[in-house]
């Protein structure tokens, strides 16, 4: 059983666990890193997004082996502080109910905006069309959205 | 009541500050004497570093608990909110009535909180004063300190030691509304800043030392067991330590949430079922059973005037049938529970909507009192009725004890989230409107028949409350009718069933305010026209066990209307459609939906919302619980839980759709101001959504819907 080298947060951490492992549960279970969510398993709730090489990806749909030496940022490792445009952006908008769902809307509009400057509300559709908030926070992510984006006053 | 007295008491130790322990629940259970001994149910401490901590009897679940409920306090208090803790109760003696729905945790403990922070404020002026040695008139509180005469301050925390030896006083006055600095405004949500950053602990982020974590393998058929098994593949699986017969099935006990998930994997194809008395349960028998019983034998929830009568002296008769179909709850947090149980003591920690029955409940299920159970209720990753349920924390119970030793985590995926939720059944409507030779609706009837929720929580007896209950926003129709008769016929359904954001309440409004547009439509008369003259000049109204005064209705069914631009003319294939409800008598809302239908393409363009529960603690937390409800209602135009061979045919999101961000309309809501005690709001807007929506559909194409989900080709 061949341990896999990740990089995590910044950090480098060894893994001692099956290859298909979905990123998720050695998240979750083994490195205690609780702020990634489990919804569905099955890549449809997005509640499991994370950061891999800056791109949001489900990490219950990406294997351990998937992921080794590739850099894993999770929302504990969004900013030190809260203090990510994002993070600051969904506190102004107080979009969170539950909150369950959120750290994953936050890491998809993260990666959102390192990728696109200017974002029109299909935009904002398309990238959250994978995500579910069964609370509807739905009109304050928008709002939020475009507020870290800087296109709400 | 009990005596003022026995309301609130200083219950710290010396040290400690002040410590208050508040009786929320101010009426004697039965069997306990008016001055029976003090549980306090609520505690306010102010520690000597000035910072309060302040514990709240309800559990958060996205609605806003931890932030509304503090806020009271800390107003009466003069508290300064960037000093406070907030602590969730652990059910037990001292809280026994944790219990969270029915959107009433702000009602029910607005009268406490603000005597006990008024109480609270007027013992930190007496210690201020005595140690000034000026008269307590001459001082005043803002934001954690005490003023008094030629620029003395003092703060709160180093008064706390001196107040807590005061005698408490009876009837502290109250602030004056006008006077309010923190009620009204708008709020951020307390656990924000834990929620963005990843630290906020829901009961699935519980990590106790040496913890492990389970799958259950359920019989996919409610009820069903396991008759033969082969661990042997399972018990293969890198990380699997054990498979246990429990009482709810198999569990896969290992290591890591993903070792027991394929541990239970492994296990399906091994192992044979009894699938029990529900095997032959389908939708298409029960909607058979539910169409006979529309015209059979059912309980009346109201009758007035003479229905039959009125019916057969009409000049026209209009009759249809509603159709609204079994609900999941599907929270994105799946059921889960952790507990650890030990000869003589035990400890569960899970998101449970009543606490107290949880905890009761898994210390029967393994032979421990009550008092040898402590039950940690961390942040509830959504609720909506679900976790009033105990079945999920009474299963991690029984597998912790069967496994011993250590904590255990039991982990439902999301199969087993939506297979064994407590679904909230579904019904058929039958409606009858006598419309007199004058063109007056002289007759209404409502008919409505399915599953009986209230047994689920009556331990299957059948409540002398039942028809009022499955009736709920039927019976209470609001509309000045002369005769009237609504009643339940019960139809039994053999798999477990459970309350549901909004309860009966969402199919019962959406049958009747869409009816009611129907004849509106027949008589030719505007939708919003019909209902206001309907709701007439009448005040306050008793329907059975509720009242609702018909003026706030009016006036939240005016402001939306105006708001919307009811009247206005629309784009070709838009409609706007209205609905309203006085929810259990205490929160009224109205809703307009603008939608719009292009090649048979429903698109929900804007709903404009107003809302009256008395005063707006929270307008932002008020706000959210509106969009949100909508949402809720919403959604459930599109989703539904169908039977076959006693299994759920859904599975998963995939096939139980939730609305998705693109497809969440504009939501306006409007708060109509008012000084009335606060009243909820996690529900109340949910089931005027419905039908508001699918009269804009009438009003858009013509086509009536009267089943809900909406099918494909209907529009």
């Amino acid at each position: 059983m061949p341990a896999y080298q990740l990089t995590v947060n910044g950090r480098a951490r060894t893994v001692d666990a099956d290859a298909d492992t979905p990123l998720l549960w050695v998240l979750r279970d083994t490195l205690g890193l609780t702020g990634t969510k489990f919804g569905c398993g099955q890549g449809v709730c997005g509640a499991c997004t994370i950061h891999l090489d800056g791109q949001a990806v489900r990490s219950c749909q990406t294997s351990l082996k998937e992921a080794a030496g590739h850099a894993i940022v999770t929302v504990e490792g969004l900013s030190k502080d809260g203090s990510h445009s994002v993070q600051k952006a969904w506190i102004t908008e107080d979009v969170a109910q539950c909150g369950y769902c959120q750290p994953g809307m936050i890491m998809t509009a993260a990666a959102l905006l390192k990728h696109k400057a200017h974002l029109s509300d299909h935009d904002i559709d398309e990238a959250f069309a994978d995500h579910i908030c069964r609370c509807g926070t739905y009109p304050r992510i928008r709002k939020a959205v475009k507020r870290a984006a800087g296109g709400v006053k | 009541m009990t005596s003022r007295r026995d309301f609130l008491k200083v219950t710290g130790a010396a040290g400690a500050g002040l410590v208050l322990g508040l009786h929320l629940d101010a009426k004697p259970r039965p069997g306990e004497s008016a001055k029976a001994a003090f549980h306090p149910n609520a505690f306010l401490a102010i520690r000597p570093d000035g910072t309060a901590q302040i514990t709240v009897p309800k559990v958060e679940m996205g609605q806003g608990v931890r932030t509304a409920l503090p806020l009271v306090l800390a107003e009466e208090l003069d508290l300064d909110w960037s000093r406070i803790e907030v602590v969730t109760a652990q059910p037990g003696p001292d809280f026994k009535a944790m219990n969270t729905g029915g959107s009433t945790s702000v009602s029910t403990t607005w009268d406490t909180l603000r005597r006990a922070g008024a109480t609270a404020r007027e013992m930190l002026k007496g210690a201020a004063a005595a140690q000034w040695k000026v008269p307590v008139g001459q001082c005043r509180t803002e934001k954690g300190f005490v003023l008094g005469p030629d620029g003395k301050k003092l703060g709160y925390g180093a008064l706390a030691e001196a107040a807590a030896k005061l005698p408490v006083p009876k009837d502290a006055p109250l602030k004056k509304p006008a006077d309010y600095r923190l009620l009204g405004k708008r709020t951020p949500r307390f656990d924000g800043p834990a929620i963005v950053t990843g630290k906020a602990v829901f009961g699935l982020d519980v990590r106790r030392p040496g913890q492990r974590f389970a799958a259950v393998l359920r019989c996919p058929v409610p009820g069903g067991q396991p008759r033969t098994w082969d661990d042997t593949k399972a018990k293969a699986v890198r990380g699997v330590t054990a498979v246990l017969k429990v009482p709810t099935g198999l569990a896969v006990i290992a290591d890591s949430t993903w070792a027991a998930f394929k541990g239970r994997d492994a296990l399906t194809a091994a192992t044979t079922w009894d699938e029990g008395t529900a095997k032959e349960f389908s939708s298409a028998a029960l909607e058979a059973k539910a169409r006979a019983a529309l015209t059979g034998p059912a309980d009346d929830a109201r009758r007035e005037g003479d229905p039959a009568k009125a019916l057969a002296a009409a000049a026209k008769v209009l009759e249809a049938e509603y159709s609204f179909p079994y609900q999941a709850h599907v929270t994105v947090e799946p059921m889960n529970a952790t507990a650890q149980v030990g000869a003589d003591g035990a400890e569960l920690w899970v998101g449970s909507q009543s606490a107290n029955r949880a905890l009761d409940r898994a210390a029967t299920a393994v032979g421990l009192k009550a008092e040898q159970l402590k039950v940690n209720v961390p942040l509830i990753g959504g609720g909506f009725g679900r976790r009033l349920g105990t079945d999920f924390s009474t299963e991690a119970a029984q597998v912790a004890k069967a496994a011993g030793g250590g904590p255990v985590q039991v982990v439902w995926d999301r199969e087993d989230d939506i297979r064994h939720d407590l679904h909230h059944p579904a019904t058929l409507h039958r409606l009858r409107a006598g419309i007199d030779g004058a063109g007056a609706l002289s007759a209404w009837t409502h008919r409505i028949a399915g599953p009986a929720v209230l047994r689920s929580w009556t331990g299957g007896q059948k409540a002398p409350s039942q028809a009022a209950t499955e009736a709920n926003g039927a019976y209470d129709i609001p509309y000045a009718i002369p005769a009237i008769a609504v009643d339940f016929a019960e139809v039994e359904a053999p798999t477990p069933l459970g309350w549901w954001r909004g309860i009966q309440i969402v199919p019962n409004v959406f049958a009747r305010e869409c009816f009611l547009d129907e004849v509106a439509h027949a008589l030719g008369k505007d939708p919003l026209r019909f209902r206001l003259d309907l709701l007439g000049d009448r005040g306050i109204v008793k329907f059975g066990r509720d009242t609702a005064d018909i003026r706030r209705l009016k006036k939240v069914l005016e402001v939306a209307a105006e708001k919307a631009g009811w009247g206005r003319k629309l784009p070709a294939g838009h409609g706007l459609g209205l609905a309203c409800h006085a929810y259990d008598g205490r929160t009224y809302a109205a809703e307009v939906a603008e939608v719009s239908v292009v090649k048979g393409r429903l698109k929900l363009h804007k709903v404009t919302c107003a809302v009256d529960c008395g005063l707006a603690v929270n307008p932002a937390g008020l706000e959210a619980q509106v969009e949100g409800g909508i949402a809720f209602g919403l959604s459930a135009l599109f989703s539904q839980i169908t039977w076959e061979k006693g299994r759920t045919v859904q599975t998963g999101y995939h096939d139980f759709p939730v609305l998705r961000l693109a497809d969440m309309p504009l939501i306006e809501t409007h708060i109509v101001s008012s000084a009335e005690t606060p009243s909820g709001m996690g529900e109340p807007p949910v089931p005027v959504a419905i039908p508001a929506v699918l009269n804009a559909v009438f009003a858009a194409t013509g086509k009536r819907i009267r089943k809900v989900p909406i099918e494909d080709g209907l529009i």
